[in-house]
């Protein structure tokens, strides 16, 4: 099978190529052979070739300057989605795939258009938060941590549901957004390395196999659950 | 009389603070309540020098207060780091006369990268250090190019910049200017050609976000740089470190000044460089800096050596959330030669706020322990699971690595009959909770 981590060098704000190494060591662990390509600005993607597909945060800056290199990568990536199979888009790289992304200074940028939001930056206060999200697809709660300065307008459907933390707008306690298996969530980091169940639900998607967690996954999310819980009962 | 009243009160408070025990902000922050000006209504001295950064500031300001003393200036600084605007203002007027003259010759700011726009509305620096700009307290400071935009609002027109040469991002704030003065590193023998990091930000030029290519590299982002769309370079350095021997200890600025070092780091290597070339600019001479930073024991407590049963061994203190701060550590801990085991505890991420973020430990290359230097690793803390699942992924064979959730039985574990020397890496957040089972020096 095999892995596509997209735009590598520059949406790595986080650690976040760490959630490629948790999605190629199931893959590998289902009886598959797994390879990772990276790829960055004006390289030949064929996403019909991968399993798997994954973009991490950037600055605002770096997003930007993604964004015009993906524009053209539209068409291909929505007809990847489309033939149903699974991508993860984490912290504001899945704000490209809305209509319009809004700066700090006003100006405007068109979006890949596969959602209908709009997204709305600031540059005053960074938001960032620890979080906790709940989702009817997850039997335990999705751990990891918000750092933005946008709003995100016009998701009617969100993925999560926020217990701690924040969600796609500050007037909502909807979070991140799904369309057949692609999962969009702003949360940033190595969020399939945090989230063993998450993990082996999207495991199941890519390989169809049933695939055990690492232990010490396991037993590091079951620590942080336990001090956002109590946090949340604060 | 507003002035007098406000400068009362504050040394007052302050004074009673001390023998409370109480930190240096309260005073500042009910003078700044009586009179919000009180900044821009006081006399200041000739030289307001302001250092800021990700990493460095405490050691750098320690070290420029050092050299200015010994060379007989007076100095007022902010050691105990409360670097807000309240703290500033505490600084400030606890050394001002009551006529609100500031008595020292030098005022010596250490300023948070969020709150420098803030305190420099009302007193604005003659010279301003930035040091370098990592990935650090993510968490709450977003991310490097955040904490920029939010530095470049703190420089005021007449600071004379002092920039690190060797930092692409941190030389952004100089382009296109033409007073600055640049400190930095020539190629040095520790150098590499390639990138040896979890992450590069160094990989696109910040100017015009085209591909970098470096012709050498100190640490991580931090090197000799160069755009290969826009021109934009690495600038040629005022004050430079022309070598360093980090097994023997030495370092040379500009070709003739001999430093021995009480750390061998390249952390600590820039730190006196920043120091020496505020210290230049000063008016101090080269050689009498050289002889003041010879064997420099930082007295901030971020290294301390201790002894546990037979053993000993030394507490580098690291930022939680902040990968460079934990390289230059494991740096210094794997080129031991004499043979070392290593400490790693996270327990709580922040001491000042709440997180349970680890994604950082993901950005710190742990494989530099993977060196014949190193015997046993033991990890600790909270979060010693995530440490270990960190570990998991690198090339360091499991047999080394030993977990312990419980601080206390990690160090019962490292109280043993082996020799190795220890070297302890953790926070502020948690180095008290170690020293508490060990012997200080």
């Amino acid at each position: 099978m095999k892995i596509l981590h997209m735009y590598h060098d520059v949406m790595n704000l986080y650690g976040e190529y760490a959630n490629v190494l948790a999605m190629r060591d199931m893959i590998i662990k289902s009886g598959e052979p797994c390879t990772v390509d990276k790829k960055s600005y004006g390289e030949e993607v064929d996403f019909g070739e991968y399993d798997f597909v994954y973009i991490g945060s950037g600055t605002e800056r770096g997003q930007k300057s993604v964004l015009a290199d993906f524009l053209p990568r539209r068409d291909a990536f929505k007809a990847y989605v489309e033939s149903g199979k699974v991508a993860l888009l984490t912290g504001n790289s899945f704000e490209m795939l809305g209509k319009t992304i809004t700066d700090s200074d006003g100006r405007s940028y068109s979006g890949s258009e596969l959602f209908d939001f709009t997204v709305t930056e600031q540059n005053k206060t960074r938001n960032t938060a620890d979080a906790v999200f709940t989702a009817e697809f997850l039997s335990r709660p999705l751990v990891g941590f918000i750092n933005k300065c946008s709003e995100i307008k016009g998701i009617s459907e969100p993925m999560f549901s926020v217990k701690l933390g924040l969600g796609n707008c500050s007037d909502g306690k909807g979070e991140g957004v799904r369309k057949n298996n692609l999962f969009c969530t702003h949360l940033t980091g190595p969020v399939l390395m945090k989230n063993p169940e998450f993990l082996t639900y999207m495991t199941k998607l890519v390989t169809g196999r049933d695939v055990e967690p690492n232990l010490l996954a396991v037993k590091g999310y079951e620590v942080t659950v336990r001090e956002l819980n109590a946090r949340i009962e604060q | 009389m507003k002035v007098f009243f406000t400068i009362l009160i504050c040394k007052l408070l302050r004074f009673v603070g001390k023998l409370i025990g109480k930190g240096s902000s309260f005073p500042g922050q009910i003078a700044l309540k009586l009179c919000p000006d009180i900044l821009s209504r006081v006399q200041l001295p000739e030289y307001i020098i302001a250092v800021t950064g990700s990493n460095g500031k405490t050691s750098t300001v320690e070290m420029i207060a050092h050299i200015l003393s010994k060379n007989g200036k007076s100095v007022a600084w902010n050691r105990e780091g409360s670097n807000q605007i309240e703290g500033v203002t505490t600084l400030v007027l606890s050394n001002a006369t009551f006529g609100g003259k500031v008595k020292s010759d030098i005022l010596l700011i250490e300023s948070d990268e969020r709150f420098a726009r803030y305190t420099f509305k009302y007193i604005k620096p003659t010279h301003y250090v930035i040091t370098n700009l990592y990935r650090d307290q993510l968490t709450r400071n977003g991310h490097p190019e955040w904490v920029f935009d939010a530095l470049k609002d703190s420089i005021c027109d007449g600071t004379q910049l002092i920039l690190n040469a060797d930092d692409p991002l941190v030389s952004l704030f100089g382009k296109d200017k033409k007073d600055v003065i640049w400190f930095g590193a020539d190629k040095l023998s520790s150098d590499t050609e390639t990138l040896e990091s979890a992450y590069n930000d160094g990989a696109y030029c910040p100017a015009c976000r085209k591909p970098m290519t470096y012709s050498t590299y100190h640490y991580n982002h931090i090197g000799h740089y160069a755009c290969t769309s826009c021109g934009y370079k690495r600038h040629d350095t005022d004050y430079t470190i022309t070598s360093v021997d980090l097994d023997g200890g030495e370092m040379v600025i500009d070709g003739k000044h001999r430093i021995t070092l009480a750390l061998k780091s390249l952390y600590n290597i820039y730190n006196i460089l920043s120091a020496y070339t505020v210290a230049r600019i000063v008016g101090i001479d080269g050689a009498e800096i050289a002889a003041d930073m010879n064997d420099y024991v930082l007295k901030n407590g971020r290294v301390i050596t201790f002894e546990l049963g037979s053993r000993r061994g030394t507490l580098l203190t690291s930022k939680h959330e902040n990968s460079i701060s934990y390289n230059q550590s494991l740096r210094v801990a794997s080129a031991y030669k004499e043979g070392c085991d290593v400490m790693i505890i996270v327990d709580a991420v922040s001491r000042k706020y709440f997180t349970s973020d680890v994604s950082w430990l993901w950005d710190i290359d742990f494989d530099m322990l993977r060196s014949e230097n190193v015997g046993e690793i033991v990890l600790a803390g909270k979060y010693v699971n995530d440490l270990a699942l960190r570990f998991e992924y690198t090339d360091i064979p499991a047999e080394k690595i030993h977990c312990y959730e419980d601080i206390n039985e990690a160090v019962s574990y490292l109280d043993s009959n082996r020799k190795e020397y220890i070297y302890a890496i953790t926070c502020f957040s948690d180095k008290g909770k170690f020293l508490a089972r060990v012997k200080g020096e």
